[in-house]
């Protein structure tokens, strides 16, 4: 296969495999480039979806394993982008491959290294609540089933290295540049969850049972920290009263960002339900702006979480969170704007902040390498939000997913494939008339 | 020449009658006086006499009962008392305390009486006119700006509330007193309903903290809106309630008038190197007033000043001082007097050109925020740097240029003055220079930096009910620190929860009494500039 017929995608989320799995299947070669050590993404950190409430990663891996599978895609996790010239058609594109210190073809994942690493970090998959050895799979569905050294946490102890039967582990291994000529390029990065310490009347980094709405994703999962147990962070106490707050540096002149992240509304919906699926004594409150349950079947899961399940909806945002420090247990200061009253709700066990979805911090330096343009917030700018809504000003170059701006996992997939479609226009014109 | 006019307050039962003795007894005395009758010399508030003043009145005659005779067992006490300070303030203020007179006149004194008015005119006479008389121009002050509603909310950004309440249940007052809620406010803007909102009560009870902008998601600019509001009310009649019946507000007001030369700078120790021209100028703010008005709530405000001038000195800084320094404005401009604010502005940035400063030192971060964010929007350039002490005395220690000779052995707590912190973004600077202080511990309370609480009351407006239950909780808070000292940067907050503890509240005094200590005052303390109260 002719290496101008070959594409690269950069980010592993579903975006970036959906774009991937289009192409491969229309048998263009790709490059399905990921920073960390594993394909997967945001998706793969959530534990249901919503409106269906179908379980995230089980949806999920199947499609993790067929790009992994797939003749036509070519991985490259733990690698980042250093370098891109050429124009439509012809990029030479330079990537960094990071010392994985693992061979991937000899690694089985059996993680017996890490039951025998000495160090342990926050894992930045479960958002630093649980911790991971300096030797590490992310999560126990990594495609590729394949071990990391964590090289700045990693002691060079070499028990790993002694103990891997398939004697995979190599620690002096040097990261490796590899040079690619593509014809397209599809940008699907994602986004930053906005870290809302900043919002000090919330008290989130002070207070233990505050919560951003990814680390409770992580927190209720059955893969996360804690095992799914529904359980307080400070002392792992049953809670009785649990509370979302929506719009959290969200539609935000101040802090965080100053557009809706479109996803919070529904996901604190689905969460809600996961708490009461759990345990339907717990309580839960959700603290909201606007109710935008603007989607297909959005609005009858929204009725159905207020009127099946008991989850209660108050119009406000809250002014203050106060901590008891004695029982660590929260109060909530709100106007309560139906009935223009103050008032405070008491022993809440949990916070769960729905904090902003923020374009990755990362893009900068990403649209640089590319010549790329940015739009004011940091989202990938597109030629035409309208008539052209993949397209970015370099011709060759398509953005899909919440990288290019907010939206939730049906609408990425769709665009990803707009991308994906795109994409092949550009290498079938460049190429000729052989058609796919 | 015009003949001097007297405002006699006299008291219905002793001053009044005698009057009336003077008069059926056809005794002459001269017409210079205009009585307005009260029903005990007690009830005559300072501010009525300054606002006598204000309007024209060259001077004025309170008289009550004899010592002991009061109707009311001790008005005549508390008249006393109260006119023996205004008498400082008109010295200071530099017009005169010979324009004020306390008299004790009997119901049987009617030749008193006459003798007290022939004398009293014959002294005005030979004073001249009061420099307070004002010519062709209204009072109080009517703002300039006659901004719409509209304009108003498109300026402070309240067009883009979302009305989510973040505003109104962190208001520290919308808690206790619901009918004052930002967001009513602003709602009601947006309806339309704009008298709704200047008639509004709580539109005065707003303490401008700045609590509610620091955590409104879309930075509506309350402070602001609150401000042209009450401008605006004021321009219809409509005011708030002043505290001191708007006493500290007259005095500001009358600083104001081009004619009156203050003689404030008495407080200045004797040693001090202060200087009329040079590179920094201490801008002391309204301090030696304070000094006088609160000296029984057990704040000496003028030792800030005193302590600032040896810090300085001791850096070899000679600082200027102004002389006629007026006040800043900011109390005025909070209660709707933005003319007033105006006028001081332009007074205070003359005389500031003058000296040829380049930098401005303050102690009262109200001083701080208006030389620094009010006066370039108000006068033409160039402006100084402004400087609060904490900023300044921060710096001076990093230099090395000031040092600590010992220990100073205390637990402290640190109040976050509204205007230092927030309004400002001052949060730091006093928090570095009390932990340069050896042997220091500084202990924060639950409240602190962003969200810290304000001390209950702001530019004289609307002290009562809810200001002192908030000055409980704040100190209460302070308390639960188990410090030895509440320091402030601010000498105003100093004075309010000063005032708190002086007061017969509903809680027990060991919950709130705790000492409080201005940050400047506290440093000199420590480098044993001045003294350490035992």
């Amino acid at each position: 296969m002719s290496e101008k017929t070959s594409v690269l995608v950069i980010g592993g989320g579903i975006a970036g495999m959906q774009a991937s799995l289009d192409l491969g299947g229309r048998g263009f070669q790709v490059y399905l480039l990921e920073e960390t050590p594993s394909i997967g993404g945001r998706m793969a950190q959530l534990d249901k979806t919503f409106p269906t409430m179908d379980c995230s990663i089980c949806i999920l891996a199947p499609k993790m394993i067929e790009c992994f599978r797939h003749p036509n895609i070519k991985l490259l996790t733990y690698s980042e982008l250093k370098e891109v010239s050429g124009s439509a058609g012809n990029f030479k594109v330079k990537i960094l491959q990071k010392a994985r210190c693992v061979d991937e073809s000899k690694c089985t994942g059996c993680g017996v290294c890490a039951e025998h690493c000495p160090t342990e970090v926050p894992n930045e998959f479960d958002m630093g609540l649980g911790m991971r050895k300096a030797i590490y799979m992310p999560m126990p569905q990594a495609v590729p089933r394949c071990m990391t050294v964590d090289k700045d946490n990693c002691l060079k102890c070499r028990l790993c290295t002694k103990v891997c039967k398939a004697g995979a582990i190599n620690l002096d291994q040097q990261p490796e540049e590899v040079e690619l000529n593509v014809g397209a390029i599809v940008v699907a990065t994602g986004f930053n969850q906005y870290n809302p310490s900043e919002i000090k009347e919330y008290g989130y980094g002070r207070h233990k049972n505050v919560l951003t709405a990814l680390e409770f994703e992580r927190w209720v999962c059955a893969s996360g920290p804690v095992g799914g147990h529904l359980i307080r962070p400070s002392d792992g106490r049953i809670p009785k009263r649990i509370v979302f707050i929506q719009c959290v540096g969200s539609r935000s002149l101040k802090f965080g960002s100053p557009f809706c992240s479109s996803v919070c509304c529904m996901y604190a919906t689905k969460e809600a339900l996961i708490i009461r699926e759990h345990d339907p004594h717990v309580e839960v409150f959700i603290f909201y702006n606007e109710l935008r349950a603007f989607g297909k079947g959005f609005q009858e899961f929204v009725n159905r979480a207020r009127d099946e399940w008991g989850v209660k909806y108050i119009r406000s945002r809250p002014g203050e969170i106060v901590e008891d420090p004695t029982t660590t247990s929260l109060t909530i200061w709100y106007d309560d704007t139906a009935t223009r009253e103050i008032k405070s709700l008491s022993d809440v066990d949990l916070v769960v902040l729905c904090s902003a979805l923020v374009p990755r911090v990362g893009n900068k330096k990403l649209a640089g390498i590319m010549g790329v343009e940015l739009d004011e917030f940091g989202f990938f700018k597109v030629r035409h939000p309208l008539l052209t809504p993949v397209d970015t000003n370099v011709a060759g170059i398509f953005a899909c997913g919440y990288c290019q701006a907010p939206k939730d996992i049906p609408d990425s997939v769709a665009q990803a494939s707009a991308a994906a479609a795109r994409a092949a226009e550009t290498i079938a014109l460049t190429r000729g008339v052989e058609g796919a | 020449m015009s003949e001097p006019k007297i405002v006699g307050f006299l008291c219905n039962w002793c001053g009044y009658a005698g009057a009336d003795l003077a008069g059926t007894s056809r005794l002459s005395y001269p017409t210079n006086i205009r009585i307005i009758r009260v029903m005990c010399s007690g009830r005559v508030e300072p501010a009525f006499i300054l606002e006598a003043l204000e309007r024209g009145a060259d001077g004025v005659l309170v008289a009550g009962c004899h010592p002991g005779d009061c109707h009311y067992r001790f008005g005549n006490q508390y008249a006393e008392k109260r006119v023996e300070k205004l008498t400082k303030i008109l010295d200071l203020l530099g017009v005169g305390s010979d324009r004020l007179r306390l008299e004790w006149i009997s119901a049987a004194e009617g030749e008193k009486f006459a003798s007290v008015i022939k004398d009293f005119t014959e002294k005005l006479r030979m004073a001249g006119p009061t420099p307070l008389k004002i010519q062709n121009k209204a009072q109080p002050a009517r703002p300039t700006k006659n901004e719409s509603i509209h304009a108003i909310l498109k300026r402070t950004k309240a067009l883009y509330c979302q009305e989510c309440g973040k505003c109104s249940s962190s208001c520290p007052i919308t808690r206790i007193y619901p009918v004052a809620s930002p967001r009513l406010a602003v709602e009601k803007a947006l309806m339309g309903l704009e008298q709704s909102v200047l008639v509004d009560k709580g539109l005065w009870s707003c303490l401008t903290c700045y609590l509610c902008r620091q955590r409104c998601p879309v930075d509506i600019e309350y402070d602001e809106f609150i401000r042209t509001c009450r401008a605006k009310a004021t321009a219809q009649g409509v005011t708030g309630d002043c505290a001191h019946e708007g006493t500290l507000l007259a005095i500001s007001r009358i600083m104001a008038n081009p004619k009156v030369k203050q003689n404030r700078l008495g407080w200045v120790p004797k040693k001090a190197k202060i200087a009329k021209k040079g590179e920094i100028l201490y801008f002391v703010g309204c301090l030696p007033y304070f000094d006088v008005v609160f000296d029984d709530i057990g704040v000496k405000n003028i030792e800030i000043a005193q302590g600032m001038i040896k810090i300085l000195n001791e850096a070899e800084i000679s600082p200027v001082l102004l002389e006629n320094e007026k006040c800043c404005g900011h109390d005025l401009s909070f209660a709707g007097d933005l003319e007033t604010l105006r006028e001081l502005a332009k007074m205070n940035m003359a005389a500031i050109k003058k000296s040829g400063v380049s930098k401005v030192v303050t102690t009262c971060p109200e001083c701080y925020r208006t030389l620094k964010l009010d006066y370039p929007e108000l006068v033409r350039g160039p402006h100084p740097e402004v400087l609060h002490a904490s900023e300044f005395l921060a710096e001076l220690i990093k230099e090395e240029k000031i040092k600590f000779p010992g220990k100073f052995d205390k637990k402290v707590s640190y109040q976050d003055p509204c205007r230092l912190g927030r309004h400002m973004g001052v949060y730091e600077p006093p928090r570095e220079v009390m932990t340069s202080i050896p042997g220091l511990e500084l202990v924060e309370m639950k409240r602190n930096r962003e969200n810290a609480l304000c001390c209950g009351v702001s530019a004289w407006m609307s002290c009562g009910r809810h200001s002192k239950q908030i000055q409980i909780e704040r100190l209460t808070e302070a308390k639960k620190t188990a410090a030895d000292l509440l320091i402030t940067a601010c000498p105003k907050c100093q004075i309010h929860l000063n005032c708190a503890m002086s007061e017969k509240l509903p809680v027990k005094s060991e919950q709130i009494e705790i000492e409080t200590c201005d940050l400047s005052l506290l440093v000199a303390r420590a480098m044993n500039l001045m003294p350490t109260p035992t």
